[in-house]
C-alpha cells in the first residue's frame, strides 16, 4: 500500500515553513559594552561561560607543558631532562591542573553557563550572582594551587595519598590541597545553579521529555557535583588538619588509617570521572543527531542512563583499591558492582550508533570529533571492565595500562567532546564561523594522534610497566619513544583550534542563526545571541531532535543544512539532504 | 497551610514566613545543639572509650544533626520535594557508611586456601 506520490512532486512532509533568518542584533551579548569591569562583574551567564573558557583554556596549557616535560623526560630509560625529584612534581602538576582545573569545570562551566539557558528557553540560570562567584571562587582555588605549583610543585601524585601527603613529602601539600578544596566550591556553585535552573526556569511547553539530552546529562552531572564534592572536601580538610595540627587521621603511627583517606577520597573521585565524562556525552547527543539528520534513537533510555550513571556511579569507587588491603569480600562485592555501570554506558553507545545507521551524514568538525569520541570512549569504557575484574586489576593495577584506560575516556572521550562542542557552537558563541578545512584537519590530526600516544601505553602496561616511575628498563624504551612522538602529533592537533579559532573571531565569516539547522531553542536566537537570550519567550511544541520532519522546537520549518564536502564548509552550497524528510512513494 | 484567597502579590508569596520561628525558639535549639556538645566532650574526656559510649556519642550527634536539620535547614516548613531531598541524602550516605563497613567488617575474614 504505497502513497500515491508520484516522483518528482516535492516532499510532502515539510509542513512548516522555514522562519525568515532572524536580522542581526545590533546589539548583542559582546558589544553591548567593552570596558573590563563589564566582563569582571557580569551576571550574564554567557560572558560568565567566557571567563571560564579563557581560565579553563589557560589551565589546559599549563597541564599541557607539564605533559610534555613528563613525555619528553621518558624518552630515555634513566629519564631525559628530568630529575627524579622534578619528574614526580611535573606529573602532579600535569593531573591536578587538567582534573581539578581543566575536566571538571570544561563543559558545566563553560557551555553548562553558556548553553543550559538557551536550550532551556530562559533569559539566565537561576542564580546569575552565585554564577559569577562560582568563577572567583574558582579562580581563587586556582591561584592557591598555582602558587603550589610556582614555588616547587608537588610530589604526591594528584590522588595525594598519605601518610606520604601528610608526614613524609616536603613538596607544597597545603596550598596545593588547599586550592583543590576551594575550587570544589565552584563546582558545587555550578551543579546547584544547574540543577534550579533546569527545575524553574524551563520555557512553557518544555517538558521533561523534551528537554535537550544534553541538558539531561547535565542534570546528572549536577546531582554528582553536588552529593560527592562535599565529601572530598572534608577529606581534604582532614589530610590538611593531619598535615598541619598532627591529629591522626590517616597516618597509622599516629592512630589514623591510610585506607580510610582513600575510600573518602574514591568516594567523590570515582563518581568525580563521570562529572567528567557526562556532560560530554550530553555534547555528543547533540551532535551525532545532528550531523546525521535523524532523531535521536532511544530518546528516553540515553536521558535516563545518563541518571542511570550518576547513581550507580556512588557504587563502585573501591575498584581503585583492590590491591590496597581492603577486605576481600569487599573486592568482590565492588568488582561485581563495577560491572553495573557499564551497562547504562553501553545503552548509551548502541543508541548512538543506531541514531547514525542510515543517516545522512556529513563529516563536519563536530562530527568527526563526536564519532571519534564514540570509539576512543568504547576502547576506554571496555578497558575500565578489565581492570574492574578483580583477576586481572591484580597484574595491571598502577600500570600504564591504567594510564592508557583513563586517558582514553578522560583525553579520548571528555577532551575530544569539549573540542567537539566547542566547535559545534562556537558560530553561536562568536557570531563567526571558523575555516571548514582547518578545523576537519585538526579533528583528524586530534585523533590521530590520540591513537598514536596512548596505544603504545596498553602495550607497555600490559608487559608491566609501572606508572609514575622516572626509569625503565631497556625494553620499554620503545613505547615510550612511540608515544612521546604521538603526543607532539596529538599537541599539534590542539595547537591548531588555538590558532584558527582565534583568527576567526577577525576574519571568519558571519554566521547565520542556525548554520548546523539543528532543532534547538539556542539556535533561534540571532549569533551572537542578544543579551536576554529571547525577544519573546519561546514556546515549545516538540521533542529536541525532530529532524524526520524538520522542525524545531517551536515547529518551525528548519533552514538548509550545510553541505556534505567541499571546503566553502557550512554556508557553502547543500548537497541532497533531504532524504529523511521525503516520502518514499 | 497557605490560605487561598490570599493574592499572590503580598510579601510572602509561597506562604512560608508566617510560620518561621521565633528567635528564641532558635535560641533554645541552638543552646541544646551546644549542650550537647558538651555531654559529648564530657563523656569522651571523663568515661573514655567504652562499649558503651561511642553508640551513645553517634546517637547525641544524630539528634544534633537532626536539630540542625529540622530548625535551621527549615525542614519544618519544608514541602514534599524538600523533604525528599533530605531523605535522599540520607540514603547517600548510607550508601557511604554501608559500603565503607562491607570493608572494615569482612576485613578479618580471611579465605581459606
Ligand atoms: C565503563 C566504566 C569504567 C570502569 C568499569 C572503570 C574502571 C576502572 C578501574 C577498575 C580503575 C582502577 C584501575 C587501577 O588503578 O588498577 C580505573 C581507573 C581510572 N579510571 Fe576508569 N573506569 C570506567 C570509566 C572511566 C571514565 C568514564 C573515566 C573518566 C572520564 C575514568 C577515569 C579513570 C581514572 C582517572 C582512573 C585512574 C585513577 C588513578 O589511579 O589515578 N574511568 N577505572
Ligand atoms: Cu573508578
Amino acid at each position: 500500500m504505497s502513497i500515491a506520490v508520484p516522483h518528482g512532486t516535492p516532499a510532502l512532509a515539510t509542513t512548516s515553513p522555514v522562519p525568515p533568518e532572524p536580522a542581526p542584533a545590533p546589539v548583542n551579548y559582546l558589544n553591548v559594552s567593552h570596558t573590563i569591569w563589564s566582563w569582571l562583574f557580569t551576571v550574564d551567564h554567557k560572558r560568565i561561560g567566557l571567563l571560564y573558557l579563557g581560565s579553563i583554556s589557560v589551565f589546559f596549557i599549563i597541564g599541557g607543558i607539564f605533559a610534555a616535560l613528563v613525555r619528553m623526560n621518558l624518552m630515555s630509560p634513566n629519564g631525559a631532562i628530568l630529575t627524579e625529584d622534578a619528574y614526580n612534581r611535573a606529573f602532579t602538576a600535569h593531573g591536578v591542573m587538567m582534573l581539578f582545573f581543566f575536566l571538571i569545570p570544561a563543559v558545566p562551566g563553560v557551555m553548562g553557563n553558556f548553553f543550559i539557558p538557551l536550550m532551556i528557553g530562559a533569559k539566565d540560570l537561576a542564580f546569575p550572582k552565585l554564577n559569577l562567584a562560582s568563577w572567583y571562587v574558582f579562580m581563587i582555588g586556582a591561584a592557591f594551587s598555582g602558587w603550589a605549583v610556582l614555588v616547587g610543585g608537588i610530589d604526591t601524585g594528584w590522588t595525594l595519598y598519605p601518610p606520604y601527603s601528610s608526614r613524609s613529602s616536603q613538596s607544597n601539600i597545603l596550598p596545593g590541597v588547599m586550592g583543590v578544596f576551594i575550587s570544589g566550591f565552584s563546582s558545587i556553585m555550578t551543579g546547584l545553579n544547574i540543577m534550579v535552573t533546569i527545575h524553574k526556569m524551563r520555557a512553557p511547553g518544555m517538558t521533561w521529555g523534551r528537554l535537550p539530552l544534553f541538558v539531561w546529562s547535565l542534570y546528572g552531572t549536577s546531582l554528582i557535583q553536588l552529593l560527592a564534592t562535599p565529601v572530598v572536601a572534608v577529606t581534604l580538610l582532614l589530610l590538611m588538619v593531619e598535615k598541619a595540627a598532627g591529629i591522626g587521621i590517616f597516618d597509622p603511627t599516629i592512630g589514623g588509617d591510610p585506607i580510610l583517606f582513600q575510600h573518602m577520597f574514591w568516594f567523590y573521585s570515582h563518581p568525580a570521572v563521570y562529572i567528567m565524562i557526562l556532560p560530554g556525552m550530553g555534547v555528543v547527543s547533540e551532535i551525532l543527531t545532528c550531523f546525521s539528520r535523524k532523531n535521536i534513537f532511544g530518546y528516553h533510555a540515553v536521558a535516563w542512563s545518563s541518571m542511570g550513571i550518576a547513581v550507580v556511579g556512588f557504587l563502585l569507587w573501591a575498584h581503585h583499591m583492590f590491591v590496597a588491603g581492603i577486605s576481600f569480600y569487599a573486592a568482590l562485592l565492588f568488582s561485581l558492582l563495577s560491572m553495573l555501570v557499564a551497562v547504562p554506558s553501553a545503552i548509551k553507545v548502541f543508541n548512538w550508533t543506531a541514531t547514525l545507521y542510515r543517516g545522512s551524514i556529513t563529516f563536519h568538525a563536530p562530527m568527526i570529533l563526536a564519532l571519534g569520541f564514540l570509539v576512543l570512549f568504547v576502547v576506554g569504557g571496555l578497558t575500565g571492565l578489565f581492570l574492574a575484574t578483580l583477576g586481572t586489576d591484580i597484574h595491571l593495577h598502577d600500570t600504564y595500562f591504567v594510564v592508557a584506560h583513563f586517558h582514553f575516556v578522560m583525553v579520548g572521550g571528555m577532551v575530544i567532546a569539549y573540542m567537539a562542542g566547542l566547535h559545534f557552537w562556537w558560530p553561536k558563541m562568536t557570531g563567526r564561523m571558523y575555516s571548514d578545512w582547518w578545523s576537519r584537519v585538526a579533528a583528524i590530526i586530534m585523533i590521530v594522534g590520540f591513537f598514536l600516544t596512548f596505544v603504545p601505553q596498553f602495550i607497555m602496561g600490559y608487559h608491566g610497566a609501572p606508572r609514575r616511575y622516572p626509569n625503565y628498563p631497556q625494553e620499554f624504551q620503545i613505547y615510550n619513544v612511540l608515544s612521546t612522538a604521538g603526543s607532539s602529533v596529538l599537541g599539534l592537533g590542539y595547537l591548531l583550534p588555538g590558532i584558527y579559532l582565534p583568527l576567526s573571531l577577525f576574519f571568519g565569516k558571519k554566521a547565520t542563526a542556525n548554520p548546523w539547522s539543528a532543532t534547538g531553542l539556542e539556535w533561534i536566537t540571532p549569533s551572537p545571541p542578544t543579551v536576554h537570550n529571547f525577544d519573546a519567550t519561546p514556546v515549545v511544541v516538540c521533542g529536541p531532535y525532530e529532524y524526520a520532519i524538520g522542525v524545531d522546537q517551536m515547529g518551525r520549518g528548519l533552514p538548509e543544512p550545510p553541505g556534505p564536502g567541499g571546503s566553502d564548509g557550512p554556508t557553502g552550497p547543500s548537497g541532497p539532504m533531504k532524504k529523511e524528510t521525503e516520502v518514499v512513494g | 497551610m497557605a490560605d487561598p484567597t490570599t493574592p499572590a502579590t503580598t510579601n510572602d508569596p509561597h506562604g512560608i514566613r508566617k510560620d518561621v520561628d521565633s528567635p528564641g525558639q532558635l535560641f533554645v535549639v541552638f543552646a541544646t545543639v551546644l549542650g550537647l556538645a558538651l555531654v559529648n566532650v564530657f563523656l569522651s574526656q571523663s568515661i573514655g572509650p567504652t562499649k558503651f559510649t561511642l553508640p551513645l556519642q553517634l546517637a547525641i550527634g544524630s539528634v544534633q544533626a537532626g536539630l540542625v536539620g529540622y530548625y535551621f535547614m527549615h525542614l519544618r516548613q519544608g514541602d514534599k520535594v524538600v523533604i525528599l531531598t533530605a531523605l535522599s541524602s540520607l540514603f547517600w550516605m548510607g550508601i557511604l557508611f554501608v559500603l565503607f563497613m562491607g570493608d572494615y567488617m569482612t576485613r578479618h575474614l580471611v579465605v581459606s586456601q
